[in-house]
């Protein structure tokens, strides 16, 4: 299997194939050979011996990007086929933006209306959780298209709240 | 007192309820519901709802808890802290009732728990204080005659204060009157009493504790000092046991004037008297805690002795089991405060589904925590989820053993400070004991400038060989279909796998 994993700040061309040995892995990365053998002891816990160094790395699910835990540092990766992931890269930053909760919480106000203008970094909508508000602000200047949640919703990280144009 | 109604949630419920099982006492959990599948209710022997998740509607109703402690034929009720554990009225209310509170009398409580109030009590104890009124202030005027007798820098404070609301720094006479209005209206609008009041300001000050224990035949103990002095905005980070800077005299000074406080206020049960201390070593009473306190267990493994056992047999009636003269402090302990919050963007909240957690053990660790893996932390409570508690002989050791664990610790699906700790542990100077109360802030301002620098990063094969073999066993992407772009393959693992764990009973 071929991939291209954006790890890191870095793009890496990974092939990747399993050996006849369950948990034996081929790995080859920018072409250079890794022989990889790795024992997943319960579903995202992953003991990986690489060269007789010893890691564990535990995969961080539950986020809108992949994540793993590998010793003190958490590091997210995205993953594609090497034309769908530099297609993404080119996307350009006009047109309709959308305004995602940070975090997940609970709404308290809505700051701007359907319809109305609103400054870039001008607060948009606040949101509760834990007992701290945050407001999350305009990405740029524009006016809100579409106001998604209303006060008193529920949302989860990542949710859209509001189309800005 | 055979059957006790915890009245919290999290964590120390959890720790509460242990305590109680090692004295053959039976215990009833209450839950809102945002925690029916809490640990605390799991391991609770009753558990009864109170109501939606908000705190006003669920923890804080006091009527409803006594309601169920009548219903369930329990004779006494441990508040733990936060929620209901400093109110004077549910405390009387429990007297009224004939349930046993598990700490002080509302008295007590009321005589202490103002801090205008604790400030006069602390003068007719004899006992050190910042120099500043003992009454709330009239108006801008008499706080600008207090602050030019006392000099300048001055702090605001709300009389019924905590955690850091309606707390204001002055510097210069001419800033006082707008500090005034608004530490005054915070405090209202925090605490429904506008009642402010005016202290020198201690520069450059540690926040040192002292617990104190006492019985209902007019015997108080001290059971040494905790260091408190790592805190973000008021709320503490880091505690740890003893303090590097405080020797047998310093100590022995504090915790006498800690016992005369509580026993002119005849207090009773476990509270906590906090202290400013200076560069000069001189201490300032600042306010007392008539609570259990978070950082309890940083004395308990120092002094050997159970806080929450203690507290029971106090409120049997039954007089403390050891003089001060068998209190002695053995090696060194350092808490952790492991909260949902996200250090790299703002301290943002991060409440949600623990999809993953491997927990550390071993030697001189502790580890009190109310979650478990698929625990859903709710958004409606404070972000602690754990504390992770280290002991070893010596206070380098414990670092040492602290970050040890730390290394062993992962929480998966939600973000968490845990990442803040080691820096905050391998700080030279923190290994030093150079803290002080705004010691976290210049090392976040510091090391914030250091990461940005130190962004770059080389090949990382591990990283990349785990991401592969992740990606080459997501479920349905076996390695001879084609790779799938974007994330939804793990959002709908991660979900099957919530489900299917949901099945099986959480390990306590």
């Amino acid at each position: 299997m071929k991939l291209e994993l954006e790890i890191d700040g870095h793009i890496r061309q990974v092939e990747i194939t399993p050996a006849e040995t369950p948990g034996q892995w081929q790995i080859r990365v920018d072409g250079k050979p890794v022989e990889a053998d790795a024992h997943l002891l319960r579903p995202g816990v992953l003991s990986l011996l690489i060269g007789g160094r010893s890691h564990r790395v535990v995969l961080d699910a539950g986020f809108a990007e992949p994540a793993l835990h590998l010793g003190e540092k958490r590091i997210t990766w995205e993953a594609g086929d090497p034309r769908s992931l530099r297609r993404r890269r080119h996307v350009k930053a006009d047109g309709p933006m959308e305004l995602k909760a940070s975090m997940p919480g609970r709404v308290v106000r809505v700051l701007v209306e359907r319809g109305e203008p609103v400054g870039a970094h001008q607060a948009v909508v606040v949101i509760e959780a834990m007992k701290m508000q945050n407001e999350l602000k305009s990405p740029k200047d524009g006016r809100v298209t579409q106001m998604r949640v209303a006060p008193g919703d529920t949302v989860s990280a990542g949710d859209v709240l509001a189309v800005i144009e | 007192m055979r059957k006790i109604l915890i009245a919290n949630r999290g964590e120390i419920a959890l720790r509460i309820v242990r305590a109680c099982r090692e004295l053959s006492i039976a215990t009833v959990a209450v839950y809102s519901d945002a925690d029916r599948a809490a640990l605390h209710v799991l391991e609770a022997d009753e558990a009864y709802r109170l109501g939606p998740a908000p705190a006003v509607e669920s923890y804080l109703r006091g009527d409803v808890i006594l309601g169920i402690a009548a219903q369930c034929g329990a004779d006494a009720i441990h508040p733990g802290y936060g929620f209901l554990s400093e109110n004077a009225g549910f405390a009387q209310a429990c007297e009224e009732a004939g349930v046993k509170f598990i700490g002080p009398t509302s008295a007590a409580m009321r005589a202490l728990g103002s801090k205008t109030a604790a400030r006069q009590a602390a003068d007719e104890a004899g006992m050190p204080r910042t120099p500043g009124c003992v009454h709330g202030l009239a108006s801008p005027e008499e706080a600008r005659d207090v602050a030019a007798s006392v000099g300048y820098p001055v702090m605001l404070k709300a009389a019924a204060g905590g955690g850091g609301k309606g707390m204001r720094a002055v510097y210069r006479p001419e800033e006082l009157e707008a500090a005034f209005a608004t530490a005054s209206s915070e405090a209202e609008r925090a605490f429904g009493s506008g009642e402010v009041y005016l202290e020198k300001l201690i520069e450059r000050p540690r926040h040192i504790e002292v617990q104190v224990l006492a019985d209902e035949h007019g015997h108080c103990v001290y059971l040494g000092e905790r260091e408190c002095s790592v805190q973000r905005r008021h709320q503490k980070v880091i505690e740890e046991a003893p303090s590097a800077v405080v020797d047998e005299e310093l100590r022995r000074r504090m915790g006498e004037a800690a016992v005369r406080l509580a026993l002119s206020a005849k207090y009773t049960n476990a509270g906590t008297v906090e202290f400013l201390v200076d560069e000069e070593q001189n201490f300032y009473f600042l306010e007392m805690n008539t609570r259990l306190q978070v950082e309890h267990p940083v004395t308990e493994l120092v002094t050997g002795y159970d806080l929450v056992h203690l507290q029971i047999a106090i409120a049997r009636g039954e007089p403390l089991p050891f003089r001060q003269e068998d209190v002695h402090l053995r090696g060194h302990a350092i808490e952790c405060r492991v909260y949902a919050e996200d250090p790299e963007n703002g301290f943002m909240p991060s409440p949600g589904r623990i999809t993953r957690l491997l927990q550390p053990g071993g030697p001189g660790i502790r580890e009190d925590c109310g979650i478990y893996e698929g625990w859903v932390v709710p958004m409606d409570y404070d972000p602690m989820l754990s504390k992770l508690i280290a002991w070893a002989p010596t206070r380098k050791l414990a670092i040492a053993r602290m970050l040890r664990a730390l290394d062993e610790y992962v929480i998966g699906g939600i973000r968490t400070n845990l990442g803040l700790f080691r820096r905050i542990l391998r700080d030279s100077d923190f290994q030093a004991a150079r803290i002080d109360t705004s010691y976290l802030d210049r090392l976040l301002a510091a090391s914030h400038l250091g990461e940005r620098a130190g962004a770059e990063t080389g090949l990382h094969l591990p990283a990349i060989a785990a991401a592969a073999i992740f990606e080459a066993s997501r479920p349905g992407n076996g390695h001879d279909t084609a790779p799938v772009a974007g994330t939804s393959g793990w959002k709908s693992a991660a979900r099957h796998e919530a489900v299917r764990e949901a099945m099986w009973k959480p390990r306590g």
